[in-house]
C-alpha cells in the first residue's frame, strides 16, 4: 500500500480485453461508429486511460440517450480545447464500451503550445471574471429562451389532406417539410442547450478548485463539505421545488385537505380533492407550483428513463405526505435559511479568524469572494438545463415517438430510445415517404423486430456490472472537471488499483457529507428501486441524483459508486444532513441489499460490516 | 499566616492566578473558575516550600547548587546536590506546616466521602512559566498515592525533583532556566481518575501548525504512557470550526498503565485481547473532547496543550491545560500572496506553480 512506484507499471485491463456479456452479442449496432474503440487506433487507445463515467449514466445508453454525452463531447471538449484554450488541458474522449459511457481528459504536455495558449487564455477567461454577473444574467435570459423555444416545437399527427392554409397562403412547403424541421430544430435546441451549458462551467469549477486549494494548503486536511459550505448559496434553484412541496403541504393542512392527502396516500388524491372546493384551490396551487419546478429529474438528466416529478407524481406526493405528517406533529418544516446562512458566515468567519498571518486573510478575503460570486452559475445551471430543460426535452421525444406509433413503426412511443438520433432521422423519412406517396412505408416493419432485439441486448448489457477504469493510469491529472466532478485523483487511480472488487470489504470514497452510521443496504441499481428503500436503510447505487429528495427523508446514508465533491448529488445530501460518500468505485457490485455497513462521511470509508 | 498561606485549594476564588500554586496548579485554578471539569485537589504552595527550606537552614545550599550547576556538565550535578537532596527528604517539617498539609488531606477525604483519597502528587514550578519554557516532563509525577503519610513523603520528592540534574541543566533558548534565579515550587495534590482512557490534545495540528484543527491523543488507562512516550497513543485529527472528525489512526496498544490493588502502585499491565484493537474513546467522546479544547482555547486565548482522562462512568475530566509552546512562538508566515485573486486563479489554470512561502519552519 505504501509501494508508490509499483503504480506506475500497474495499469488497468485494456478495452480491448473487456468481454461482451452473454445474450449482449452485437451490442455494437446500438451506438454511433465514431463511439466504438476500434483495431486501427489500438496503440492510441490502448496508451489512454479511461474511466467510467457512471455518474451521468449509471446504466447502459440508450442509443437516442448518446445525444447526451455526444453533446458534451464536443461542448465540453471544445471549451478546453478551441475556446478558453485551457494551457495545460483539451478535450474529454468517449467511448462507449459494453453500452457504458468511458471518458478520457486529454493534457498538453508541449510547453511552448502551453505557452501559446497561455495568452488565449488569460485573455479569454479574464474577460468572463472580469463580466461574470451581466454574463450570467445574460445567460439565463439565453437559457430561458431556448427552453421556451423548445416548449414551441410540437410534434402533430399528419394530416390526410393538407390544411387549406398552406394552400392559400402559397408556401409552396407543407406537412412534411414541417415535421423534418421541427425534428432538427429538436435536435439543435438540444444541442444548443448543450452549449450553454459549459460556457461558463469550467471557469466556475476552476475559481473554486482555486479557493479550495488554498484552503487545502492553509488548512492541510480540510473537509471538502466545510469549503464547499463557505461558498455555497442558500437559495439556490435546485432547492425550490422541494420548498415547492413544503408550501403545498402547508397549504394542504391551511386548508383542511391534508386528510384527503393522506388517506389517498399518493397521486391519486388528485381525484379525491376535485371534488371540494378547498380541494380545487390546493389543485391550482399544485398546478401553478409545476411549470418549473416539477421539470426536476429523479436521475441526472442526462437518461429518458429517469422520472421526472411532472409526470410521475408518486415521488413529489411521496413527499408532501412526510410534510404534511410532520405539519401535524408540530414541526415547522420551512428550511431555516436564516440559521443555515448564519451558520455559513459563522463558520467563514471561523475558518478566517485561525488564518496565521493578515496576509492570508486577505487572500482568502479575494480567492472567496470570486469563488462566491462564480458558484451561482455552478449551482443553478443545474436546474436550468439537466432538469427543466432536459425534462422537457424527453417529453418532446416521446411526442415524436407516439408519432411512429400512429404510423405504425413502433409499439410504444418509448421505442424511439433505442434508435440512435441519426436513425430517427431515416425513419422519419421514411414515415415521410409512406405519407407522401399514400403506402405502407417499409419502417412499418422494419423497425420493431430491431427494437426487441435492442432491448434484449440492452437488459444483458445493464446486468453487467462496468469497471471504474479501463487502459494506461495517467502520471498526473489536470483536467478540473475530471477532478472536480467526477472525483478523480491520483488517489483515487491507486485505490481502484489496489482494490480487488470480488473481495473488498471496504471501500474509500469521496467523503461527501460528515457523519458516520450503520444500518442495512438497499442497492439500487435502477431508479424504480426506490419505492422498495424502507425507513432507516442505507441507499447505496452507482449514483445518488439530487432530486431523490423525497427518499433522502427515509434513509440514514447514501453511498455511491461515482461521483467527487461537486457531484449534483453531494449538494443535497449535504441540506438533509446525512452520512454521505460518493466516488466508491465498486459499493454496487459488492454490497447486497440487506449487508450490515458502515458509512463513514467523515474520511470517506465504507465498510462491509456483516454480509447476508 | 493569612498572608503566607501552606495550602491554596484549586477552587478558592484566590488560586485563580496565584504565583504561590506554580505555573501548573494556578493554570488549574483558573480551569476550575473558567467551569472546566477538573478532578478536586489543592496546592501545598511555594511559601511552603519557602519556610521549609528556612527552616530547615538550606536556602544558602541551595542558592549555592544553583550557582555551581550552571558552569557544571550534566552528569557532574548529581555529586553536587545529593547532600540538599538528602536534607529535603530528611529535615524535620515545621509543625504548623505539616498540620496545614495533614489538615488539607484530612478535608479532601471529607470531600470526596472516602478514607484514604488516592491523589497524584506533582510539583507546579515557578520557572515553568517563564520563556515559554515547558519544561516538558523534567518533573515527576506520582500516582495513586494514599494516606497522609505518604502524601507528605512524596511532597518532598517533589521538593527534591527541583534539584534534579535534569531539571538543573534544562535549556531553553540556550539559557538555563533553572539557575536563573530563586524558583520556589508548589506540590499540588490533587484526586486521580480511575481513567478509562486518557490523553493529551492540542488546539493545533502540531505537525502543520495549523489552527483549524484539534489534535487529540489517546489510549487506555492512565495518560502517563502518551506523556511519557512508551505507549502508542491512537490519534484523532479534529476539524475546529465544524467539531468533526477528519483523520482517525487506531494503534493496537498491548498495555496500559493503570493502578494494581497487589501491587500497591501504578504500572504497566498488559490488557486483554479483545480490547486491544478497539479504540479506546468513542466518536461522540473524541467530538466531546474536542468541544471542549476549542471552549478552553477560547477562554485562554491562545493554542493551548491539554491533559485529559476519562473515567470508567465517561466523564471527561481536565488535568492540565498549558500554552502551546512550539507553533506560539514561531513567527507566521503568509501561504501565499495573492495580489489579484483572477490572475491567481487563471494562473492556477494555466497549471503553474504560484509562489508560495511555505509554512514557516519547513
Amino acid at each position: 500500500m505504501t509501494d508508490n512506484s509499483g503504480s506506475a507499471s500497474k495499469r488497468f485491463p485494456s478495452l480491448f480485453e473487456v468481454e461482451t456479456p452473454a445474450g449482449a452479442e452485437g451490442w455494437q449496432k446500438l451506438y454511433p461508429y465514431y463511439a466504438h474503440i476500434s483495431e486501427e487506433r489500438r496503440p492510441f487507445e490502448e496508451g489512454k486511460f479511461w474511466f467510467f463515467d457512471g455518474m451521468h449514466n449509471p446504466d447502459p445508453l440508450y442509443p437516442f440517450d448518446m445525444i447526451m454525452t455526444e453533446n458534451w463531447w464536443v461542448a465540453v471538449s471544445q471549451m478546453s480545447t478551441r475556446v478558453w484554450a485551457l494551457p495545460p488541458a483539451i478535450g474529454i474522449d468517449h467511448r462507449v464500451i459494453n453500452g457504458y459511457l468511458y471518458i478520457s481528459p486529454n493534457a498538453v504536455t508541449d510547453p511552448a503550445q502551453i505557452a501559446e495558449r497561455a495568452e488565449y487564455f488569460a485573455r479569454r477567461a479574464g474577460h468572463y471574471f472580469e463580466n461574470w454577473d451581466e454574463i450570467f444574467a445574460s445567460w439565463k435570459t439565453k437559457a430561458q429562451a431556448c427552453i421556451d423555444e423548445l416548449k414551441a416545437i410540437e410534434f402533430i399527427p399528419l394530416p390526410d389532406y393538407e390544411p387549406e392554409h398552406s394552400v392559400t397562403s402559397h408556401a409552396g412547403t407543407y406537412s412534411s417539410l414541417d415535421l423534418l424541421k421541427k425534428y432538427n430544430r429538436l435536435i439543435e435546441n438540444m444541442l444548443t442547450m448543450g452549449s450553454y451549458h459549459f460556457e461558463m462551467l469550467n471557469l466556475g469549477y476552476g475559481a473554486y478548485l482555486t479557493f479550495r486549494e488554498f484552503c487545502q494548503t492553509v488548512f492541510p486536511g480540510i473537509a471538502d463539505q466545510s469549503i464547499t459550505d463557505m461558498v455555497s448559496g442558500i437559495d439556490i434553484l435546485l432547492f425550490r421545488p422541494d420548498d415547492e412541496l413544503r408550501k403545498l403541504a402547508q397549504l394542504a393542512v391551511d386548508l383542511g385537505v391534508d386528510e384527503v392527502i393522506l388517506d389517498a396516500g399518493g397521486p391519486s388524491a388528485v381525484e379525491s380533492l376535485a371534488g371540494s372546493e378547498a380541494g380545487q384551490q390546493w389543485l391550482a396551487a399544485l398546478e401553478a407550483a409545476k411549470d418549473p419546478w416539477f421539470w426536476y429529474s429523479t436521475g441526472s438528466g442526462y437518461c429518458h428513463a429517469d422520472p421526472v416529478w411532472m409526470t410521475d407524481l408518486r415521488l413529489p406526493f411521496t413527499a408532501m405526505l412526510g410534510y404534511i405528517k410532520a405539519i401535524r406533529a408540530g414541526t415547522d418544516i420551512r428550511r431555516p435559511l436564516e440559521k443555515i446562512l448564519a451558520r455559513r458566515d459563522e463558520a467563514t468567519a471561523e475558518y478566517r479568524a485561525l488564518l496565521p498571518t493578515e496576509e492570508d486573510r486577505a487572500s482568502f478575503d479575494s480567492l472567496i469572494s470570486l469563488a462566491r460570486k462564480v458558484y451561482p452559475y455552478v449551482e443553478d445551471h443545474n436546474f436550468y438545463v439537466e432538469h427543466l430543460h432536459h425534462s422537457i426535452f424527453w417529453s418532446k421525444v416521446r411526442e415524436l415517438g407516439e408519432l411512429f406509433v400512429q404510423n405504425g413503426f413502433f409499439e410504444h412511443r418509448d421505442d424511439i430510445f433505442y434508435l440512435h438520433r441519426h436513425e430517427v432521422y431515416d425513419a422519419l423519412y421514411d414515415m415521410l415517404i409512406g405519407w407522401s406517396v399514400g403506402t405502407e412505408p417499409r419502417g412499418t416493419t422494419y423497425w420493431k423486430p430491431i427494437i426487441t432485439e435492442r432491448r434484449s441486448i440492452r437488459d444483458a448489457l445493464a446486468r453487467w456490472t462496468p469497471p471504474p477504469a479501463l487502459g494506461t493510469p495517467p502520471e498526473t491529472i489536470t483536467e478540473p472537471l475530471t477532478i472536480m466532478l467526477w472525483g478523480i485523483t491520483q488517489e483515487t487511480i491507486e485505490d481502484w488499483l489496489g482494490v480487488d472488487a470480488s473481495s473488498a470489504t471496504e471501500f474509500r470514497g469521496v467523503a461527501a457529507s460528515a457523519g458516520k452510521v450503520r444500518g442495512k443496504a438497499r442497492v439500487i441499481t435502477e431508479t424504480d428501486q426506490l419505492y422498495d428503500i424502507e425507513d432507516g436503510e442505507i441507499l447505496v447505487c452507482r449514483i445518488t441524483a439530487p432530486s431523490w429528495a423525497p427518499v433522502f427523508s427515509r434513509i440514514t446514508a447514501a453511498v455511491s459508486d461515482v461521483g467527487g465533491m461537486m457531484a449534483h448529488t453531494a449538494i443535497i445530501c449535504r441540506e438533509y444532513g446525512l452520512p454521505s460518500v460518493v466516488g466508491t468505485g465498486f459499493a454496487t457490485a459488492r454490497i447486497k441489499t440487506g449487508d450490515m455497513i458502515e458509512v463513514d462521511g467523515n474520511i470517506g470509508i465504507v465498510r462491509i460490516l456483516e454480509a447476508t | 499566616m493569612i498572608d503566607r498561606p501552606h495550602i491554596l485549594w484549586i477552587d478558592e476564588p484566590s488560586a485563580v492566578g496565584s504565583p504561590l500554586l506554580g505555573g501548573k496548579f494556578s493554570s488549574l485554578a483558573q480551569s476550575v473558575a473558567a467551569g472546566l471539569p477538573v478532578p478536586m485537589g489543592f496546592g501545598i504552595t511555594t511559601h511552603a516550600y519557602r519556610d521549609f527550606i528556612a527552616a530547615a537552614g538550606l536556602a544558602d545550599e541551595v542558592r549555592r547548587v544553583r550557582a555551581a550547576a550552571l558552569t557544571l556538565r550534566p552528569e557532574a550535578i548529581a555529586a553536587e546536590t545529593r547532600g540538599l537532596i538528602e536534607a529535603i527528604h530528611t529535615a524535620p517539617l515545621p509543625p504548623a506546616l505539616e498540620q496545614a498539609v495533614r489538615g488539607a488531606y484530612a478535608d479532601l477525604n471529607r470531600r470526596t466521602g472516602e478514607t484514604a483519597t488516592a491523589v497524584a502528587v506533582r510539583s507546579s514550578g515557578e520557572s515553568e512559566d517563564l520563556a515559554g519554557a515547558s519544561f516538558a516532563g523534567q518533573y515527576e509525577t506520582y500516582l495513586w498515592i494514599s494516606g497522609a503519610d505518604a502524601v507528605i513523603a512524596h511532597m518532598r520528592q517533589c521538593w527534591a525533583g527541583m534539584f534534579g540534574d535534569a531539571v538543573l541543566s534544562y535549556r531553553h533558548e540556550g539559557r538555563v532556566i533553572a539557575a536563573e534565579g530563586d524558583f520556589g515550587i508548589c506540590v499540588g495534590v490533587q484526586r486521580m481518575v480511575q481513567a478509562r482512557a486518557a490523553g493529551v490534545m492540542f488546539t493545533l495540528d502540531p505537525l502543520t501548525g495549523d489552527r483549524s484543527k484539534i489534535q487529540i491523543e489517546t489510549c487506555w488507562g492512565l495518560g502517563e504512557g502518551v506523556v511519557k512516550g512508551d505507549v502508542t497513543p491512537s490519534q484523532f485529527l479534529c476539524d475546529k470550526v465544524r467539531l468533526s472528525v477528519l483523520k482517525r489512526t487506531i494503534a493496537a496498544q498491548p498495555e496500559e498503565y493503570r493502578f494494581d490493588a497487589d501491587a500497591g502502585g501504578v504500572g504497566l499491565y498488559p490488557i486483554e485481547e479483545d480490547r486491544r484493537e478497539q479504540a479506546c474513546v468513542s466518536e461522540e467522546e473524541v467530538i466531546e473532547l474536542a468541544t471542549l479544547a476549542k471552549t478552553i482555547e477560547k477562554q485562554r486565548g491562545a493554542p493551548q496543550d491539554i491533559e485529559w482522562a476519562i473515567a470508567q462512568d465517561g466523564t471527561i475530566a481536565v488535568l492540565q491545560v498549558r500554552p502551546e509552546t512550539v507553533w506560539s512562538n514561531r513567527p507566521a508566515r503568509p501561504a501565499a500572496m495573492i495580489a489579484s485573486p483572477i490572475d491567481h486563479v487563471l494562473a492556477r489554470m494555466s497549471g503553474k506553480a504560484v509562489a508560495t512561502a511555505g509554512k514557516a519552519g519547513q
